[in-house]
Formats: C-alpha cells, structure tokens, sequence
C-alpha cells in the first residue's frame, strides 16, 4: 500500500470516527426544533412609546412641582408621548423657568412661545428610555420564565436596537397560561378608598357620582372590579372611587409569596422594602377604617377594609385560584414590565403533531434512501457501491455536523436530509459519467479513472456551488424552521463533495493498488 | 446498465417548438397566478391564525363552518388534516380586527360551547395543563394523603398529572377513561375523583399558530426579496464563470421554471407559506445546477473547437451529459417523490414543488437555457455584429 494511499485513509477514517463520536447517541446528540418536540414560540412588541409617555408625564408633573415651589402657578398638558407644554407662565419669569429645567430636567430642550412653553425629548433621551424598556422587560421576563420553570428556554432581543423580544419554550403543555404570565404588566398599586368609605364597592358608576353631584374632584377617579361569587364565578362589576395619588405601587415590594387566608382561601404574601414599609405604615394608621383598594393593572382586585396599623408586610386578597395566586406572586417578584407588550407572531404546536411529522419525514427518507442505493447498483453494478458507500458517510457526517455544531434539527430540515440523499450522488455521476465516457474513448481503466475525476471536477465544483448559493440566500431569509433546512442542505451538500471526490477517489485507487494492469471495470 | 451512451440527437432542431409549449407552460402559470384561482397564501405571509385540532369523533366540516361564523369570524377556511381515522382538521381565520393576537380563544370557546355544554366539571382534561390538573387532584386529596404530609401529596399529584399528560401526548387526545384508568400510577380513587370533577374534552389544540399583519406584510417582502436575490446572484455567478450569453440563459431557464412550477403549485391549491418560498430557493438552486453542468461541457467543447458552430457544440454537449441529467433528475426525484407520498401533509406542498420543479428543471436546462444563448448568440454574438458592421 502505498502511503498516500494509507494517509487518505486514515484522513477518511479520522473524519467518520469523529462524525460519529460527535453524533452518538443520535437521540441524545440531536438538538430538535420546536416544531418537532413540541412547545411555543413567541414574538413580542415592547410597545416603548408607554415607557416614553410615563416618563414624559413623570418630568411634567415633577417641573409643574418646581416651579409651584417657585412660585409659578403653571398647568402642564402633554401634547405627544415625548412632548409636553406648560401654560400659564407669567411674562418676565420666563428664565427662571430656563433655570429650574437647566437642573431638574436634563434631556429636554425647551422653547417659549408667549406663556406657554413647549418641551421636546431630546433624541438621545429618548432613545436610552426605548432601549432602557427594552432592556427592562427583557429581564422581567426572563425572571417570570425562570421562575415558570422551563428547560432550554430562549429570550433574546431581536436585533440590537430592536424593539421586539424573541422567546421559545421547548415542552411547554399550557401555552395560554405561559402567555399570560409573561405578558402580565403587573402593576400594582395600593390605594385609599373614598366612597364607599369603609371599601367593598357599590354596583352602579351613577350612585358614586350623584354623591358629588356629577362633578368628581381632581384627585379622585372612578376604578372597576370584577364581582364574584362564592364559587369564583365572575357576577357583576363593582364601582369603586378612589385617590389618584397610591400609597405605595408594586416598586416598594421586596417580596411575593402565595399563602393561604383566614378562610383557607388562596392570597398573596407581600413584604415591603423598608422605605415602603415606612409610608405604608403611616398610611394606614392614620386611616383606620378606611378602605384600601389593591389595584393590580388599572382594576381593583379588592378592597379591604383597614382595622389596624400595617407594617411591612401584608396580604392580598380577591378571588383567586391557587395557579392564579402563584402567578400573581411571581409577576410581583419579578417586577412590572415597563411597557405594555403585544404578541406579535405565536407558533405553538404540540408534541404529538412533532412527532407524526417526526415519523413521516424517517419513512420517506428510508424509502427514498433505498430506491437511491438501488438505482446506484443497478446503473453501476460494482462502482455502484462505491457511490453508496459514499453516500452512507455522507449522512454520517451530515448527522456529526449537525450533532457538533448543535444545530437545530427541524421538519423542513429533514426534507433538507432526504432531498441530500437524492442530490449527493449527483457528484458520483458527473465523475462515473465521465469515466465510461474515457472508457469508450479507449482508455485504460486506470488513466480513465484518472480522467473522469479531473475532467469531472469543474462541473461537481460549478452544479455544487450554484445549490450553496441558493442556500444561502435560504439561511439569510429564513427564521427557525427554514434556517434548518437551509443548514442541512449546505452541510449535506458539502459532505458530498469530500465523499465523492476524495472518498470515491480513494476508493477506486485502494481497489485497484497493486494490480499491475486492469481490463475491466464493472461500470 | 446505460441507458445513453453515444447518442446522437439534434436537440437544437426542434427549439422552437419547444419555445412555444413552455411560452404556452408559462401562460397557464400566470393566468393561474393571478387569474384563476389565485395564490392561496398562507398565515405566513396573509398573517392570521391557524389552528389544528383534534377531535373525538370526526366533525363535520359544514358544522364546524358555522360555529366559527358564529363566533363572529367570516372567511375561515376549514380542512381536514392528515389521515381520515385521525379526526383532524386546520382551521384558519384571517386577521379580525382588534384580536390581532390572534382567534384562538374565540375559536375554542365557541367550539367548546357547541360540543361541550353536556359536560359536568370544570376541568377539561384534553386542554389543561398538567399543573392546573396536579392542583385540582391536590385539593380534591383522593388518595388522602395531605394528612400526613403535605409535601409529599404535592409530589404525588404532580407526578400522576405527569403520567396523564404523558398519555395525551401519545395520540393528542384523550378519547375515553380507560386510558387513565390504565395508567399505573393512577388509582382507583383518583380516577373516580376526576370523573366526577373533570372531563374529556371533545377536542384538543395540538397546534396553533398566529402571525400579526406586520409580521405578514415582513415576511411577505423578505420572501420576495429572497427570490429575486438568488435569481440575480445566480446570474452573477454564471456571469463570473462563464459569459453573459451564457448567465441570460440559465436566468431564463430558471424564471421559467419558477414562474411554470407556481403556476402548478396554484392550481393544485397549495398553501403558499415559508416552506413554499424555501422549495422555490432550492428549485432555483436545482434548476441552475442542471444547466451549469451542461454549459460546463460547452465551454469544454468550444476550447477544443473553436470553429464549430454554437449550435453544433451545444448539441454535442447535450449528448454527451444526457446520461448524466436523466440519471441524476431520476435520483431527484426518487426522494422528493417518496417525501411527496410518505412525508405527511405539513411537507407535502414542498415535496411537490421539487417534483415537478426537478421535471420542469431538467427539460428547460435542454430546451430553455441553450436555446436562449443561442439567441443571444444571434443577436448580439460577434457574427451578428459582423454582419451589423457589413450592413
């Protein structure tokens, strides 16, 4: 044997063992989509103009403040999400309004028009409170996942600017409820009741606004709960008027943890920082027998009445499930999102469907495997074989690739597997095409193997490369799924160029060694 | 075995007649595009929501039709899925406004008010989750075992709602009691608390997908873009490799094929989705393929023999990879084939653009791509400039 002879065998042998060290278990080594073992896809919108408005309205109400401080009876109204005027500045004052912006409102620029002045979020500010929300609810959500439980889950930002937030969650058997939990604000804010004084709620908007003859105040405002009866089932609404101005809000929370009530009811324990528990103590001592409503996302889940001095720690209650009271719990550990976030794209699919898609794609990739390998030995006889032997270790480092480098196996990638099959032996017969036609041409076996290979190569080489670069395309297009299609077809596609031109090669040359002269090949 | 060896075909003598049946091929396509039954698109790129769902006993799709409409959504389309015996059927409803989230809970509930309203219990055993069902056996205690210590029930039940949702998981419905009475783990006493607490739903979700209209009209633009680059940068590549008359060919063979292949895939009543767009891309890959391997053996043969006319050499080179393309087209096509046969529904609409994409493919790298560049040839080749200059 000669020694090129052994080291391209030995090259070959190197690449197979890793392949299949790579590969084995199969089961084990094979990263499968979602689409095929099962669980959810989400593509959500972080809708950052909410997080630009509250944070406009937060400067406004903080300059009106200042400036009544100093002596200016100023009324703010926003104009946009990121613009807000300011009425009512009497002539003359307007530098001392210059200077109060200078120091209390950085990343605002400002122009005065008579007695109003208007005020624009500079681009850079609004830019880092986009990306801030951004990057806040990225975290809030990962905190509510993690503490969901899922294996493997996925939550990243799409883009580095973007806006939008990707999340997967492989094995998931309740979507709606992981969706839920996820989009969940959780805004929580305690709040005092004003009528009906003692809490509870009365069941029409109109018997609150006769009290105040139709003409509510400025720090007061109507909010609804659902009403429930005693089995969970929802009733009626419930009308409560209550302060603008919270207590305390789910910020001032260290920590959430379900419990039971007084009655064995599902509630939720809550502890407060220390500085919440300071204000939530004065609060409450100083209006017992007040009602206190808990306002979670704008609705009363309900309203207590106050019997007592509350320190630093509570519960919350209303009509909830024991799952409910777990998910209220962890929302509020892990924060309210900064912004409201919509659901963009969803794709669920369960595992039993995976599975079914899992089974087809073997059966036709058998088949077609099959009918392949039997073609190659039919229209090749002898060298046949070597076409299939190329083929077999074509798939071997197919899965090896796929198994190294963890990528991610998905059904239009298996359709990607069985189309290799039929296209891998293409290169095979460009160069066993052209070795007949050397044959004919009168050729020794030997100088016509020769021949085919090199005569062959320019065409493997160009038919090889136009399918990459279609693949290619394929891959920057595509998300999940088609990327794995797009990434077997490569993979496989470059597989078949080492086993058809330096396997295949070998082959023959390792057949053929030391016989001085061969009249036939079976061809 | 071979099937051509040294033939001798004139290809080339009858182009034109070729010109005309794919001008004709073509025609069809377009009408049936754009005409006909028009493209019947997908969530993917329409955006709306798709829902596959299991039932107990198969429904009748009229039935099913009104329900929906009932619940307030026109224009659903309603098809079976997958094998008969299996139940199965997709519902799809376009984007409704202000549920831009998608119709799933719609769908459900005005599905579960039709066929459900008989059942007793509020546990829906084919659509919960295994924890909401691990909390239900938790506070019914059928195997009394929170008495003695509560953490261990909590695992108990867990671990028994586990085993349940394992057996949904197998078929994707539970169809009746015996199943959960069969399972090892559940006793008598926890199987005798969830039939009287819970029941078995007449369907199940085993899939749903929703696509916003800004995700839609994202991916309807990507996938256009996507097409048209790999058109233009396979031209480049055969421009670069070879010569332009030869990349005008091959582009024209493949739009062709493309534009043919859709049209086919139209009037078959495909779903047109992202799957559909990475047939095309691959069909655009294949198409090329067969038609490089052939210009290859062209240029081959021109370097041998300059004087030879492009006709001439372009029949020769037909000849000469005969063998090759029919054999690899046939292997092709075996998978693709079987994938179309064996590789369920979801592949089905791919594995048939690849079908007739590979036939479509195989006799335009023939009878498109060469005749074209010998048009060009003509027109702009340097005889015809010859002759310009003559004249």
């Amino acid at each position: 044997m000669s020694r090129s002879l052994l080291w391209r065998g030995i090259i070959i042998l190197a690449v197979v063992l890793l392949s299949v060290l790579a590969a084995h278990p199969l089961a084990e080594k094979l990263k499968l989509g979602l689409d095929l073992r099962g669980g959810i896809h989400l593509v959500l919108q972080v809708q950052v103009e909410d997080a630009v408005r509250s944070e406009t309205a937060k400067d406004m109400d903080r300059l009106i403040q200042e400036l009544q401080d100093a002596g200016i009876q100023a009324n703010g109204s926003p104009i946009t999400s990121s613009t807000f005027e300011v009425n009512g500045v009497p002539a003359g004052r307007d530098s001392t309004v210059d200077e109060i912006v200078g120091q209390f409102l950085p990343g605002w620029s400002w122009s005065h028009r008579g007695e109003t002045v208007v005020f624009e979020m500079a681009p850079a500010n609004l830019n880092e409170i986009k990306n801030l929300a951004v990057v806040q609810a990225l975290e809030t959500i990962r905190n509510r996942i993690d503490e969901f439980g899922v294996a493997e889950p996925v939550i990243q930002r799409q883009g580095l600017e973007g806006t939008r937030i990707v999340v997967q969650l492989p094995g998931v058997d309740d979507p709606e409820r992981v969706k839920k939990l996820i989009k969940n604000t959780a805004f929580l804010e305690f709040r005092l009741v004003e009528y009906p004084l003692g809490g509870g709620g009365v069941r029409t908007r109109e018997e609150i606004e006769a009290q105040y003859g139709g003409r509510l105040p400025e720090h007061l405002e109507i909010l609804t709960g659902t009403s429930r009866d005693r089995q969970g089932v929802a009733v009626g609404q419930q009308f409560y008027l209550v302060e603008k101005r919270p207590v305390i809000t789910g910020r001032d929370l260290k920590n959430a943890r379900p419990g039971l009530g007084e009655f064995n009811q599902p509630v939720v324990n809550f502890y407060l920082t220390f500085e919440g528990g300071k204000l939530f103590a004065e609060a409450t001592a100083a209006n017992v027998g007040r009602g206190l409503a808990i306002v979670l996302d704008g609705k009363v889940a309900s309203a207590p009445n106050i019997r007592s001095r509350i320190g630093d720690s509570g519960i919350i209650e209303g009509s909830f499930t024991r799952q409910e009271v777990e998910d209220l719990s962890t929302v509020l550990r892990s924060g309210a999102l900064p912004a409201g976030i919509t659901y963009l794209e969803e794709r669920t699919v369960g595992p039993a469907l995976g599975q079914d898609s899992i089974e087809a794609g073997l059966k036709a990739g058998l088949i077609g495997l099959v009918l392949v390998v039997l073609t190659m030995l039919v229209v090749y006889k002898g060298t046949g074989i070597n076409a299939v032997v190329a083929l077999i270790l074509d798939l071997v480092i197919l899965f090896g690739a796929l198994s190294y480098f963890r990528a991610t196996l998905t059904l239009p990638g298996i359709a990607g597997i069985v189309l290799t099959i039929g296209m891998a032996v293409d290169a095979n017969v460009l160069v066993f095409e052209r070795i007949r036609e050397e044959l004919r041409h009168g050729r020794t076996v030997k100088s016509a193997i020769q021949a085919g290979f090199a005569k062959a190569l320019s065409s493997v080489m160009d038919a090889n490369i136009t399918t990459l670069i279609a693949a290619l395309f394929l891959f920057q297009f595509g998300t999940g799924p088609i990327r794995g299609f797009a990434v077997t077809l490569s993979i496989g596609i470059l597989a078949s160029l080492f086993t058809a031109i330096f396997v295949s090669r070998w082959i023959f040359d390792l057949v053929l060694a030391g016989r001085k002269r061969v009249d036939r090949l079976s061809i | 075995m071979e099937f051509f060896s040294d033939t001798k075909i004139d290809f080339m003598k009858y182009r034109k007649y070729f010109v005309i049946l794919s001008l004709a091929l073509l025609a069809v396509g377009i009408l049936a595009v754009f005409f006909h039954g028009k493209l019947n698109l997908g969530i993917d790129f329409a955006g709306g929501t798709q829902l596959t769902l299991k039932f107990r006993q198969q429904p009748e799709i009229d039935e099913l039709r009104e329900v929906v409409a009932d619940a307030g959504i026109g224009d659903a389309q309603i098809q079976r899925f997958g094998e008969e015996s299996a139940n199965e059927v997709i519902i799809k409803t376009p984007t409704v406004e202000g549920q831009e989230e998608g119709t799933r809970n719609l769908v459900v509930d005005a599905l579960s008010v039709r066929y459900e309203s008989a059942m007793t219990g509020d546990l829906d055993l084919n659509q919960r989750g295994s924890e909401a069902i691990a909390e239900r056996l938790y506070e019914l205690d059928p195997d009394e075992l929170r008495a003695t210590d509560e953490a261990i029930a909590g695992d108990h039940y867990a671990e028994v709602a586990g085993k349940i949702l394992e057996r949904r998981r197998q078929e994707g419905l539970l169809v009746s009691w015996d199943e959960i009475t069969g399972i090892p783990e559940v006793s008598t006493e926890v199987a005798t608390a969830l039939q009287e607490n819970a029941y078995l739903g007449e369907f199940a979700v085993l899939g749903a997908e929703n696509v916003g209209p800004q995700i839609g009209a994202e991916l309807r633009l990507k996938g256009i873009l996507a097409v048209l680059a790999s058109l233009v940068g396979m031209m480049m590549y055969i421009w670069f490799r070879f010569e332009l008359r030869f990349g005008v060919g091959a582009l024209v063979a493949l739009s062709h094929d493309v534009l043919i292949v859709l049209g086919f895939f139209t009037m078959m009543g495909f779903e047109f989705n992202l799957t559909t767009i990475a047939a095309f891309l691959t069909l655009v890959g294949y198409s090329v393929n067969d038609t490089v391997v052939v210009f290859d053996r062209v240029r081959e043969n021109l370097r041998r023999s300059r004087r030879q006319p492009l006709v001439e050499t372009i029949n020769l080179s037909l000849n000469q990879t005969l063998s090759r393309t029919v054999l690899t087209s046939g292997t092709t096509l075996l998978v693709v084939g079987s994938l179309f046969v064996l590789g369920g529904d979801v592949l089905r609409g791919f594995a048939f653009i690849l079908t007739v994409g590979v036939v479509v493919g195989t006799y335009s790298s023939i009878y498109v791509a060469s005749p074209f560049t010998l048009l060009w040839e003509r027109i702009f080749g340097r005889e015809a400039r010859l002759r310009r200059q003559e004249a």
